[in-house]
């Protein structure tokens, strides 16, 4: 099936089956590796996009699904992303291969005022997994970007 | 040069352009892993290169009599056991694995492969080949597989002679052991004992001399089960042959392990093996010697094109294991809380193959003694082959498994001698000087300090009330005998290179090493850029495990930064650690530095539910000087988040050999809502060496947060203390209360 | 393949009657891991994504709930909280933000996922399904919605198109019970809503599908220990319990008899 997705801002033609996850669309046509794949069953966050705004699992969000919305990964954020300063400031990071999915989480949790306190930035970051063991730092990261 | 570093924050100016793997770190710039800006293994690929699916054993024993492809696409390539006959066998302390095996030993053991154009058709080949099998039968349990007569796993014992063994290897033919490790204090040796002991009751005559002096004896059994590493990023290998050399991009912690390995396994020179590691996307030991390598290697050499290999999330559960373990630990003490002696007999079950297990089974055995003094030690640490999945590198490996054990049972001797459990650890430990088991001398022991920040952290009072709360204090060693090499090169554009085979598993080695070298080139960090580790740029090193990386690459920089202010352009520094000890006596250097740390818990456990609450988990490892703040910070709390994933919930399960939770939904890992009580320190002394952490913190948290369950009655041996674990540790297995008073 | 976009429900229930092989995919959530994983093939699929009529939420008088209503929006939605804070409290329970922005209210009373938290919280509350199919609509309570594990009483060609819940009357408690990470699935999830004197209380997440025990709720005394204890060990013995990595059987029965007792005491309160 061809489906026109709207990436960072820009619409890109794809070739996509229902059975194609969203995360392998875009790591394999779109050519975007910030949204990647870790459990395959929606829970530990790797895969996170925006969707209209909206975190979601993209490995196991069927293609079709997500024409007609603004999809965002890591790299369709801005240069100056106060929430991306603000894990590099606070080094909220070991392996980095799940922070654009803490960070898109992050993004969004502090755009609708859900991250006032650590219980709720914790209770917010729950699904996002880090086997590194950085959840103390990134805690602090998204604590400060939210003030 | 840290606060000179910290001068380059990010947001100070524009971010710099990213050159190159391990080039860039926090030290300058938004640090690309935040935004995806680097290439992970599974992030690289070769032009033109197929795709590698692995079909896997659905028997734990047997022999594969025959495979049904008519279903196969003509493209499709088949590979059996038939393509490996001029290969040699491998296994990096014992070599007993082939690249596909007729004779399958844990189901998911390799025993054929499909390469197709797409990753899907692989998928859907593999899914075409049926398999016939004849199976034997098997043995799981590391009890088990030890007792007289069990069914042995394999039917003969094999060496190794790869680098990975730096110790002589005792198999105990005709059994299951392939590797024995004893350690006996100088009165305790030459005795006429039995060679394996595979009874937990045995009365252990020969040496029941060592506990004369003992007032009380405690003498108990613990357990811990196989767990799961669960790097973010699958395994991800890629290679091709180009003019008769192996070259092979993948994730790993041992680049030059595996160069080695791979040119032995195929017969080749070991510099006609290139093996170049991109970032990874965590391992935690998972990424150590051969795991999809050979396979893929062997696939592209069959192929004739570059062929990818990327494991699926069951795979990579089935690939690697911690070792399940069961400890019997006998300790005996004067009535004034003197130790006099202590016993261990640790049994490691290292599945189907060997891997490191030998090196696990040793680092139980002294890990396990603990940092205290006794007149007498004797241990036996057996590595038992079973046919489970592989067990093999764990952050704190070995050290975990006995130490849940042994500092569960100093509370034990505490509350049977009626003496508070910090004091008797207090009265026993090894100071400055005090002779280690092995009979080497402690030097820049700080187990006292460690004992007193942790106890102060959860407000323990000397013979206060302690309920709900545990302290424990720990030992572990690092790699030893182990060397390590490093190049710096003047670029001409006036910029160090650091050469260096050090992974960046996520640790921050890049950082770690732009860092050291500023400061030894007296730099600033700007100026200095770290190459990929490539087998064919960097010199050799042991490994990146064992937290040794740090404390060996610090002294080889500074060696390699004193060579180029002489040579003028390439300097190349060295370093060794000369050490090992006596499989038969456990006599010689075991560690070359001694990695520190304690831990404490404060918690509540509801006694309907068995839910234990964690109000404070505490840990303070010693770090001696430390290089980068942010990082070791990082180290130690990611420790204690894994060492409490370790205490209350992380446990492969199994069912016949067969995993039956290899997912995230039925495996659990720590999340950011488990971790609220987290609280640590990394101890810091003027002028100290520098000390390796990545791992000290995860040992002691299972036994803190397991003695303060035990002050509620709930006496739990088994990790993980899951809720039911622990209410069965009072109440059996009805769960019977026997009030039934609602606590609220 | 074929992705059919209808935009009413007049429209799905009449491309499913003439396709009963093709999916219906709501939010995804659920099915994705299937496709992913394999376990669900087809060459057509019918997404609900374009029927708008699905989204639909009204909370005067009773609460009514289009199928494609997302669990976040029922856990933000401030009416929903003041008014029906225990049917808020369990879609809140459901895995993460990124989870809960996909999964409708639809498709989780379909699937019939035994370890889902809303089911037994929807069954407590007395809320009724609405279904429609060519031949018409129904109503089916929730309670006799979910017949067993991951099983429904509905028919192939049916579609759940809206949930109605009941203005509560008293209180509602829902416990979810976690062995595990805190982020993990429930190994029990006990549901108590008050009904001017009387209670429903409804265990999931310990069986095959919710239950409830009508004639054993009946013996309530509000406030009493007793009572609350004698019921939860009733509950605890009539079920037949599964055995994970959650919870052993025997656990599960164990503490299903405490949970009940606590949630019956909550609501009391």
């Amino acid at each position: 099936m061809n489906l026109t997705l709207n990436v960072n801002g820009r619409a890109v033609d794809v070739d996509a089956e229902p059975h194609d996850m969203l995360v392998d669309v875009l790591r394999d046509q779109v050519g975007l590796t910030g949204p990647r794949v870790t459990c395959g069953v929606g829970l530990c966050g790797t895969c996170t996009v925006l969707l209209d705004g909206e975190p979601v699992s993209g490995c196991i969000l069927m293609a079709p699904l997500a024409q007609g919305k603004e999809i965002t990964t890591i790299e369709g954020l801005p240069e100056d992303d106060e929430v991306v300063a603000s894990f590099d400031r606070n080094h909220a990071f070991q392996c980095g291969y799940c922070i654009p999915g803490m960070v898109l989480t992050a993004r969004d949790m502090i755009d609708k005022g859900h991250a006032c306190s650590r219980e709720e930035i914790r209770e917010g970051l729950g699904g996002n997994l880090c086997r590194c063991g950085c959840y103390l730092k990134i805690i602090e990261a998204v604590e400060e970007a939210a003030q | 040069m840290t606060q000179r570093a910290d001068q380059t924050r990010p947001g100070d100016g524009p971010a710099r352009a990213y050159d190159g793997p391990g080039a860039s770190s926090a030290v300058r710039g938004i640090n690309p892993r935040i935004t995806a800006q680097i290439s992970y293994s599974i992030d690289s690929t070769i032009p033109g290169e197929w795709h590698l699916r692995i079909i896997r054993s659905a028997i734990p024993a047997g022999r594969v009599t025959g495979f049904q492809t008519a279903l196969l696409d003509d493209d499709v390539i088949f590979l059996t056991a038939d393509d490996v006959s001029d290969l040699n066998t491998f296994g990096c302390q014992i070599a007993d694995q082939v690249v596909l095996t007729r004779e399958p030993k844990f189901v998911g053991d390799a025993i054929a492969a499909v390469v197709a154009p797409t990753a899907r058709d692989a998928r859907v080949a593999a899914s075409l080949v049926e398999v016939d099998y004849e199976a034997v039968p098997s043995v799981f349990g590391e009890m088990d597989a030890i007792a007289p007569g069990a069914q042995l796993v394999h039917a003969k014992h094999y060496t190794s002679e790869s680098d990975s063994a730096y110790f002589d290897m005792r198999p105990q033919d005709g059994t299951n052991v392939c590797h024995r490790f004893r350690i006996r204090t100088p009165a305790l040796q030459g005795r006429d004992e039995p060679e394996v002991v595979p009874h937990l009751d045995d009365p252990d005559d020969a040496l029941a001399d060592a506990f004369a002096d003992a007032d009380v004896i405690v003498d108990e059994v613990f357990h811990t089960p196989a767990a799961a590493h669960v790097p973010m990023e699958p395994h991800a290998t890629n290679a091709q042959w180009v003019d008769g050399r192996l070259e092979v991009t993948t994730g790993t912690q041992t680049p030059f392990n595996m160069r080695q390995d791979l040119a032995h396994i195929f017969g080749l020179a070991a510099e006609d093996v290139r093996v170049v590691v991109p970032f990874m996307g965590g391992a935690f030991g998972a990424k150590t010697f051969i795991r999809t390598e050979a396979i893929t290697a062997l696939a592209a050499r069959k192929a004739g094109r570059p062929v990818r290999c990327v494991l699926d999330r069951d795979e990579v559960f089935n690939e690697v294991t911690r070792h399940p373990s069961t400890v019997r630990i006998k300790l005996g003490a004067k009535r004034d809380g003197t130790f006099v002696a202590k016993r261990i007999w640790a049994y490691v079950n290292t599945g189907a193959y060997a891997d490191c297990g030998p090196g696990v089974a040793q680092k139980m055995g002294y890990a396990g003694v603990g940092p205290y003094r006794f007149d007498h030690v004797a241990v036996d640490s057996y590595c038992i082959y079973t046919n489970l999945p592989p067990g093999g590198a764990f952050r704190g490996y070995g050290a975990m498994q006995s130490i849940w054990a042994a500092e569960r049972v100093v509370d034990m001797m505490a509350d049977k001698l009626g003496i508070d459990a910090v004091e008797l650890r207090r009265q026993n430990l090894l100071h400055e000087g005090d002779t280690f088991c092995t009979g080497e001398v402690m030097h820049d022991a700080r187990f006292e300090e460690l004992l007193d920040d942790a106890a102060a952290a959860v407000g323990w009072e000397k013979d206060g009330d302690r309920r709900g709360k545990g302290v424990v204090v720990i030992l572990k060693g690092m790699q030893t005998p182990s060397k390590a090499e490093a190049r710096i090169e003047l670029l001409p554009d006036g910029r160090y290179e650091v050469q260096a085979a050090t992974a960046d598993i996520g640790q921050g080695a890049g950082e770690m090493l732009t860092r050291l070298a500023a400061e030894y080139l007296k730099v600033e960090v700007d100026q200095v850029v770290v190459c990929a580790p490539d087998t064919d740029r960097v010199p050799y090193d042991t490994r990146t495990t064992s937290s040794r990386s740090t404390h060996m690459m610090s002294r080889a920089l500074a060696d390699a930064a004193r060579d180029l202010q002489v040579h003028g352009t390439i300097g190349h520094g060295y370093v060794s650690n000369d050490g090992g000890l006596d499989p038969d006596t456990g006599q010689g250097i075991a560690s070359s530095h001694w990695h520190q740390g304690s831990a404490s818990a404060e918690l509540e456990v509801d006694d309907e539910t068995g839910i234990i609450s964690l109000s404070t988990l505490y840990a303070c490892s010693y770090a001696g000087k430390v290089i980068n703040k942010h990082g070791a910070e990082l180290q130690n709390e990611g420790s204690m988040i894994l060492g409490l994933g370790t205490a209350l919930f992380e446990e492969l399960q199994y069912t016949e050999g067969q995993m039956t939770n290899p997912n995230l939904s039925d495996y659990n890992i720590a999340s950011a809502l488990d971790v609220a009580s987290i609280r640590h320190r990394v101890m810091e002394v003027p002028g100290g060496e520098v000390h390796g952490l990545g791992e000290t913190a995860v040992p002691p948290v299972p036994p803190a947060i397991g003695n303060a369950v035990a002050t509620f009655g709930y006496d739990v041996r088994d990790l993980p203390m899951t809720p039911e674990r622990v209410l069965a540790a009072r109440l059996g297995d009805t769960f019977q209360s026997p009030t039934g008073e609602d606590p609220q | 393949m074929t992705w059919h976009l209808p935009t009413s429900v007049d429209d799905v229930v009449r491309t499913r009657a003439e396709r009963p092989e093709a999916p219906i995919v709501a939010g995804g959530t659920f099915l994705g891991i299937l496709v992913r994983q394999g376990l669900v093939e087809a060459d057509e699929w019918i997404s609900l994504q374009r029927v708008t009529e699905l989204t639909r939420m009204h909370s005067a008088g009773d609460l009514s709930v289009g199928a494609m209503v997302t669990h976040r929006r029922l856990e933000l939605d401030d009416t929903v909280r003041t008014i029906w804070p225990g049917v808020a409290a369990a879609f809140k329970a459901v895995a993460s933000p990124r989870v809960r922005n996909r999964a409708t209210m639809g498709g989780v009373l379909a699937d019939a996922d035994y370890a889902s938290d809303p089911p037994s919280m929807l069954v407590a509350s007395n809320a009724v399904a609405e279904i429609a199919s060519v031949r018409g609509t129904r109503r089916v309570p929730v309670e006799d919605l979910i017949i067993g594990h991951y099983s429904t009483s509905m028919e192939e060609d049916e579609l759940i198109t809206r949930v109605v819940v009941p203005r509560p009357t008293g209180a509602a408690v829902y416990r979810k019970l976690r062995t595990r990470s805190q982020e993990d699935r429930p190994a029990s999830s006990v549901a108590a809503v008050v009904h001017g004197e009387t209670v429903r209380v409804v265990v999931g997440a310990v069986s095959d599908r919710p239950y409830h025990f009508a004639d054993v709720c009946s013996q309530w005394r509000p406030g009493d220990l007793d009572s609350a204890r004698e019921i939860g060990e009733e509950y605890a013995s009539r079920i037949d319990y599964i055995d994970d990595n959650r919870g052993s059987a025997a656990y599960r029965r164990h503490v299903v008899g405490v949970e009940v007792r606590r949630a019956l005491m909550a609501v009391a309160r």
